[in-house]
């Protein structure tokens, strides 16, 4: 018996089950040059298992089936890497939010609810959250929940593995039969998201978590408002304004401090871009970065003036108004005592620039026209 | 065995002191040059007072079965505004740059009573200011900030002082009293906030 995925040519016509193997990415070869986060060990107590059909919006949900998965066998070798390593493999860090002012969460109270009672009846609540959130183009999707507890520290990992679907091939004597799938969960699915949380007080833990978004197109950087907002009811743990400072710091820091004129034009030229990015825009520090090609090493001397260099891969929303705040003057100096100033947005179009004939390439000439408004004395550089 | 003192003590000395006056510069850099606010400070809660809240009881039960994990106010931070109004914009300048699990406005619960106000939040400790080299079960990931007036912040330290001496139960008469500086401060405040709207808007008078 062999199943024909139809999103890949051949799958291991070995494989002994068609109907539902999800699988674990490994570690993305960017996170391997990292310290490993701290990851929490423990025996998996409880799996439980849901299908999940599109329900946003429907007046009558389906019903949603659930299973127990047994504590050995395949499947459960399956999903231990997914939950050992969730910490590891879950880059985004996300914190439930707060219901109108108070300590309240659904979505988290439904989490804490299966916790504690580690069965189908209150899995399938947080598996009918799922589905309420679940559009048409999200489509079909398989919902785990794994549990595990040790030193009165418990942890959970909730994932969902979308649908894909495949050709089952059987040989009969000399005969062969082949069958169309739906419902087929991949073991080698490049494909799922996940969220893991872990703690001991059910009062000050369970706020903050991990998360990860497989499925997005564009790698690692993003996450879709369907599984953290809309689903999780959660956001980034690093709002946006604090996110867009603490990398603004960096970028004017960098470029202040910085020996190498490549590194500044690097920024300049950088900085163009970034004040018309789209609000709501979701990226780590790094991200943004290679978003507009700025070169490794430029990216190094920004890294190292973060406060903390894992910082520097947080998923954050940029906010293009709190950047320009950190960065809304550029001077350049002249090395004939000359300072020129302006809004950076507007440096170029302030000051006009062109080589001086004959001159070696370094010299250039401004030029700016304009009524006089204001003077000053500056002191001296230290 | 280490006691819940000892333990508490330790983890004051080592972590909570320290990260109370890394919060204090955080919020300093963030809110510092905002008009119109007096103070900003932080503070690790005392071993007392810790023990004090850790001892409390409702409804014949301990009210934190582990007061480690579960008072959030371990580290406090205040911002002390001029004005009712700066509270308001301060709470949403806070709104930006933490991620909060509790944002309340602290008021009597009836119209007919004066006493304790404030805005009050629990806020997760941003990661820049976490020590890495600590221990997480060692310290702690909330932190309470509590914003207020002058006159709210000057009326719940004098009540404080007098409304929680161990030896001594406030009489009737004398919980009127404080009763009555309440209303006096929420008098001003109301009074202070009309007169500077007045005074920076004078087209809306």
């Amino acid at each position: 018996m062999g199943v024909f995925f139809m999103h890949t040519p051949f799958v291991d016509s070995a494989q002994k089950s068609y109907w539902a193997y999800a699988g674990v990415l490994p570690m993305p070869k960017r996170l391997q040059k990292q310290a490993a986060p701290a990851t929490v060990v423990m025996e998996i107590d409880s799996i439980h298992s849901f299908l999940i059909r599109p329900g946003k919006g429907a007046e009558s949900p389906d019903d949603i089936n659930g299973a127990t998965v047994a504590r050995s066998g395949s499947l459960f070798e399956m999903l231990k890497p997914l939950f050992d390593g969730a910490e590891r493999d879950c880059p985004h860090k996300i914190a439930f939010n707060s219901e109108n002012g108070k300590q309240e969460n659904i979505c988290r109270d439904e989490l804490i609810a299966y916790i504690k009672n580690r069965d189908i009846h209150h899995g399938r609540e947080i598996a009918k959250r799922l589905q309420s959130v679940t559009t048409h183009r999200s489509g079909l999707g398989l919902l785990f929940l794994v549990a595990g507890e040790e030193d009165g520290e418990t942890k959970i990992v909730v994932s969902r593995f979308p649908a894909d679907s495949g050709v089952l091939a059987e040989e009969k004597g000399k005969g062969l039969t082949v069958e169309f799938l739906e419902r087929i969960f991949m073991k080698n699915a490049k494909s799922y998201k996940a969220a893991v949380y872990a703690g001991k007080s059910f009062v000050n833990d369970f706020w903050r978590g991990q998360a990860a978004d497989k499925q997005v197109n564009s790698g690692e950087s993003v996450i879709a408002d369907y599984w953290i907002r809309e689903f999780l009811l959660s956001d980034f743990l690093t709002p946006g304004e604090a996110g867009t400072r603490r990398f603004a710091i960096a970028v004017r820091e960098t470029m202040n401090r910085s020996t190498e004129p490549r590194v500044k034009q690097d920024i300049a030229a950088m900085h163009n871009f970034m004040v018309k990015m789209p609000a709501q825009t979701r990226l780590s520090a790094k991200g943004l970065l290679d978003r507009f090609q700025v070169p490794a090493e430029t990216q190094e001397q920004i890294k190292e003036r973060f406060p903390k260099a894992k910082s520097f891969d947080e998923t954050f929303t940029f906010v293009p108004d709190e950047f320009t705040k950190f960065v809304n003057m550029r001077t350049i100096e002249l090395d004939n005592g000359a300072l020129l100033t302006a809004p950076t947005d507007r440096f170029d179009q302030v000051f006009a620039k062109e080589p001086v004939a004959g001159a070696n390439n370094d010299v250039v000439r401004f030029s700016t026209e304009g009524s006089i408004i204001d003077q000053r004395f500056r002191k001296v550089k230290p | 065995m280490t006691s819940l003192k000892e333990t508490y003590a330790l983890r004051r000395e080592k972590v909570l002191v320290p990260l109370a006056a890394r919060i204090e510069d955080h919020l300093k850099n963030l809110f510092g040059s905002l008009a119109r606010i007096d103070r900003i400070s932080a503070r690790a809660k005392s071993v007392d007072r810790f023990l004090g809240k850790a001892a409390k009881v409702e409804d014949g039960k301990p009210k934190y079965e582990d007061p480690l994990n579960q008072i959030q106010d371990q580290v406090g931070a205040r911002i002390v505004t001029f004005y009712p109004s700066d509270v308001e914009r301060v709470r949403l300048e806070i709104e930006k740059y933490f991620k909060y699990i509790e944002s309340q406005r602290i008021v009597p619960e009836s119209e007919k009573e004066f006493g304790y106000e404030g805005r009050h939040f629990i806020l997760f400790v941003p990661e820049d200011l976490i020590d890495d080299t600590v221990n997480r079960d060692e310290s702690v990931e909330l932190f309470e900030l509590q914003i207020k007036t002058l006159f709210q912040h000057a009326w719940s330290e004098a009540e404080h002082d007098l409304g929680y001496k161990p030896s001594v139960k406030l009489t009737s008469d004398q919980r009127r009293r404080l009763a009555f500086t309440a209303a006096q401060a929420w008098g001003a405040d109301q009074i202070f906030d009309e007169m500077f709207h007045q005074m920076t808007q004078p087209s809306t008078r």
